[in-house]
């Protein structure tokens, strides 16, 4: 006797809420063992390989590459054995009963016939049912609908002539993984965060100096990231209001005991940026090894889960793209984000008499919800007097 | 490419003139592209072996033989003129072949001569085989269609004198007193049959078990039988391993034998024409055998399509065709999938059979709890009409869903029989539905209604 057994998406990383299907590694039909790797799964910050609970007989995936699945969503069917008697084995899914005319239907709307409830007489799909999950509005989150080629089709331009993307005048792709994540955190953040911002220079010269010193000691990696995100620990320290929360719905402020520093990384699919935790309780020999294992890591995008949670305030480097510097835009549900720009030369008035010094620009963006102006640029000024005068990190 | 060639531009490339690549062609002309299509034998190629030397001229062989096998039985005339034969299936040929040309034509498909190969992804030559000039060419997407080819044995070449393949089969101008057949498909079963019908001793020599062992057993036990009254001898299991002019030398269970043969049709499958298309300059490398393996729209890389007996699946024009129209539209910008539920498979043989969907071995290897219900060809007055009674119609239905998900049927007029079967399956209509189709009396058709209303 044989039984089915649905094998649903893990919740892979604490907090996850949805994963995307990137490559099956077994198809329908396939036996496989126990912690044989069934498929490889993206979270927002890395790709994951999901082993089977099982050994058994694989009766049905519950989405194609590119899908994107909830946690909890039935990722695989597999068949088997054993099973209590007396149950009768479930019938193995098979091919959904609908016509060629509303298969064709669904291939043209990038509906996958296996996600939709069929209506017919058992279960038969028609073409209304095609029509009704395709439809944008009503279509849930589980039936993402895009073809097979990965082109989002838009239902209602059923046009009956090839369209432009078979000329070649555009291209169209699915937003997914990296870039789809960022997409989400950046219309929150825009939407609900009344951005203040603070733009300063600061005098770096001492920074500089204190950097090389540093690098003889602790190896020619050093870069400035690690005083970066020890002086605004520091500062953080300081200013609660920085280091905060606010959810606007239960109208509570949570106030961080930890400074857990995200650390924002380009890489070639989107921004992603991994946690130094603990940064007010760290050296700056530990915080420039993390700085490094957790830059790496993002880069080969092979971060985990954990290594992406938990952030309480972000730090951004302008200055690895040249620019003067820009505006950062925070990472709800954190309250506060720095950028440093590139530290250069410059001359300016030191005693009423112009000399060369190296100038470091430097930007800190705010939750007006939480912080007002003169708050945020209190918090500046201690961060800018840390940065001009690194040997106050001492203090 | 030589340096210095210029490649001509153009838009849509279909390689291979046969039911696929002419399909492909005219949807995509369709479709509005600018459509070249490319064929070894030029516009002369178009239809390919389908048409020119496969399907048709076998169906007319057989219509033929059909005929006067059975105009003997009632006046017991002599044997028949093989090379009059010959002159009514040119005329059908080029008939049917005009027909397409005039397609094409009308659809502004430019038709060129010479075989493709790739010289980079986007570009390729097409190379005339008379000594013709090469062209180069350089085109935005491609359809390749170039079929297959009959698979010849080590141990006997053809020599297109006593030993031929089913091509030189259909060109024979007399008719042996004694030939073998060496494979026991489709191909082999319906030439087999054909020639003992027309008066030839037919032996018909298969390296497995059974006849046609692509198809289930229940269609190849009919056929089986009336080989033997047809007078067609029938060795299973047995490999040829010579001929000297006069005997074939068979290894068979029982050890060696000779079977006397004047002439040897050698016909043991068919090999995918993927070998000359320089595909790893594109990066495409075929499966062992030959086979490309090609997504549901068709593709093996953002411009190539393949289709036909270049990718796995039953060697059949109509399944080239149906994906010929996926291959056109996907390359065309329109979201396409091959996903028939059933792909008929028919033998002209005698009974002639026609299978599709699952059987239900087929489905119970999946999983799948079907009941099988049935009707002999004996239940039906037309078929005795016909002084036809081997024969049946089955019907495999899933019991979970009450679709039916298969057909099989063996009589007079199968081929033609199995489009309703098809249909079902691929409505998932239920026995019911089928049981409640009036179908007209007397005919064969009316069985297949009759087996869906058993219980």
């Amino acid at each position: 006797m044989s039984r089915n057994l649905e094998f649903c998406l893990p919740d892979v990383g604490e907090g996850l809420g949805e994963g995307e299907i990137v490559a099956w590694r077994v198809g329908v039909g396939d036996r496989v063992v126990r912690d044989q790797v069934l498929v490889e799964v993206e979270t927002d910050k890395s790709i994951v390989e999901l082993p089977s609970p099982s050994e058994g007989v694989i009766a049905e995936l519950g989405g194609k590459p590119g899908d994107i699945l909830p946690v909890g969503a039935v990722l695989v069917v597999m068949t088997v054995a054993g099973g209590s008697p007396g149950t009768s084995p479930d019938a193995p899914p098979q091919r959904v009963l609908a016509s060629p005319a509303t298969r064709k239907l669904a291939v043209e709307l990038g509906v996958d016939l296996a996600r939709v409830r069929g209506s017919g007489p058992g279960g038969r799909v028609r073409k209304e049912d095609v029509l009704t999950a395709a439809a944008p509005e009503p279509s849930p989150p589980a039936a993402p609908t895009f073809s097979e080629r990965g082109v989002r089709v838009v239902p209602a331009r059923k046009s009956t002539c090839g369209e432009a993307d078979g000329e070649g005048t555009v291209e169209r792709v699915p937003l997914r993984g990296v870039r789809r994540r960022v997409a989400q955190t950046m219309t929150r953040a825009w939407q609900q965060i009344p951005h203040i911002t603070d733009f300063r220079e600061v005098d770096a010269t001492r920074l500089v100096a204190a950097r090389l010193r540093l690098r003889d000691r602790l190896g020619p990696e050093f870069t400035y990231l690690p005083l970066f995100i020890a002086a605004v620990a520091a500062a953080l320290g300081r200013h609660r209001a920085l280091n905060a929360s606010l959810d606007a719905e239960a109208e509570t402020i949570t106030y961080h005991r930890g400074c857990h520093i995200g650390i924002a990384i380009a890489t070639d699919d989107g921004l992603i940026v991994p946690v130094l935790h603990d940064a007010d309780r760290k050296s700056l020999a530990q915080i420039a090894v993390e700085c490094s294992t957790l830059t790496q890591a993002a880069r080969s995008r092979a971060v985990t889960a954990e290594q992406t949670m938990g952030g309480t305030f972000t730090i951004t480097n302008f200055g690895s793209y040249g620019g003067w510097l820009g505006t950062p835009v925070i990472r709800p549900p954190e309250a506060g984000i720095a950028g440093f720009g590139r530290i250069h030369d410059a001359v300016i008035p030191v005693e009423s008499v112009p000399a060369v010094r190296a100038l470091l620009p430097m930007v800190v963006a705010a939750d007006h919800r939480l912080v007002d102006g003169d708050a945020l640029g209190r918090f500046a000024a201690d961060l800018a007097e840390l940065l001009a005068d690194p040997v106050l990190l001492l203090a | 490419m030589v340096v210095g060639e210029v490649p001509e531009g153009l838009d849509l490339l279909v390689v291979g003139g046969g039911p696929g690549g002419y399909t492909a062609a005219l949807r995509a002309a369709r479709l509005g592209r600018q459509v070249t299509l490319v064929d070894e034998a030029g516009a002369a190629g178009v239809g390919g072996v389908c048409l020119r030397t496969g399907c048709i001229p076998s169906k007319a062989l057989i219509e033929m033989a059909e005929t006067v096998h059975r105009a003997m039985a009632w006046t017991r005339t002599g044997p028949v003129d093989l090379a009059r034969f010959q002159g009514f299936k040119e005329q059908i040929v080029r008939q049917l072949g005009d027909d397409v040309r005039r397609q094409l034509d009308e659809a502004g498909v430019r038709v060129l001569q010479g075989r493709f190969c790739f010289t980079r992804p986007g570009q390729g030559a097409v190379q005339r085989e008379d000594g013709g000039p090469s062209r180069f060419v350089e085109f935005k997407d491609v359809i390749l269609a170039t079929g297959s080819r009959a698979v010849e044995l080590d141990a006997l070449r053809l020599d297109g004198e006593q030993v031929i393949d089913s091509t030189g089969a259909l060109a024979l101008a007399a008719l042996p007193s004694k030939l073998a057949v060496i494979g026991g498909g489709c191909v082999g079963v319906e030439l087999g049959t054909a020639f003992a019908k027309l008066g030839a001793h037919v032996t018909i020599i298969e390296a497995l078990d059974r006849l046609l062992p692509a198809l289930p057993a229940t269609v190849a036990h009919p056929v089986q039988r009336r080989l033997a009254v047809l007078g067609v001898e029938v060795l299973l299991e047995a490999r040829v391993s010579g001929f000297d002019g006069d005997r074939l030398k068979v290894e068979t269970l029982r050890g060696l034998e000779e079977v006397e043969a004047a002439l040897v049709i050698v016909a043991v499958g068919r090999r995918p024409n993927s070998d000359h298309l320089g595909l790893e300059l594109i990066g495409v490398r075929p499966s062992v055998g030959g086979m490309l393996d090609v997504a549901k729209d068709r593709r093996i890389a953002p411009h190539v399509a393949a289709i036909g007996d270049l990718t796995p699946g039953p060697a059949l024009a109509h399944k080239a065709m149906a994906e010929a129209e996926v291959a056109a539209d996907a390359l065309c910008g329109r979201p396409a999938a091959f996903d028939p539920a059933a792909i008929p498979a028919v033998v002209f043989g005698d009974p002639e059979v026609a299978v599709a969907g699952l059987s239900a071995e087929d489905a119970r290897a999946i999983g799948i709890t079907v009941r099988v219900v049935a009707m002999p060809l004996r239940a039906s007055g037309r078929a005795a009409t016909m002084g036809a009674t081997e024969g049946f119609a089955r019907l495999v239905i899933d019991t979970g869903t009450d679709a039916v998900v298969g057909a099989q049927i063996a009589g007079p007029h199968a081929a033609e029989l199995i489009s309703a079967p098809v249909l079902a399956i691929e409505m998932a209509a239920s026995p019911a539905d089928l049981a409640g189709t009036i179908h007209p009396h007397p005919t064969i058709s009316e069985l297949l209604a009759e087996a869906a209303g058993r219980p």
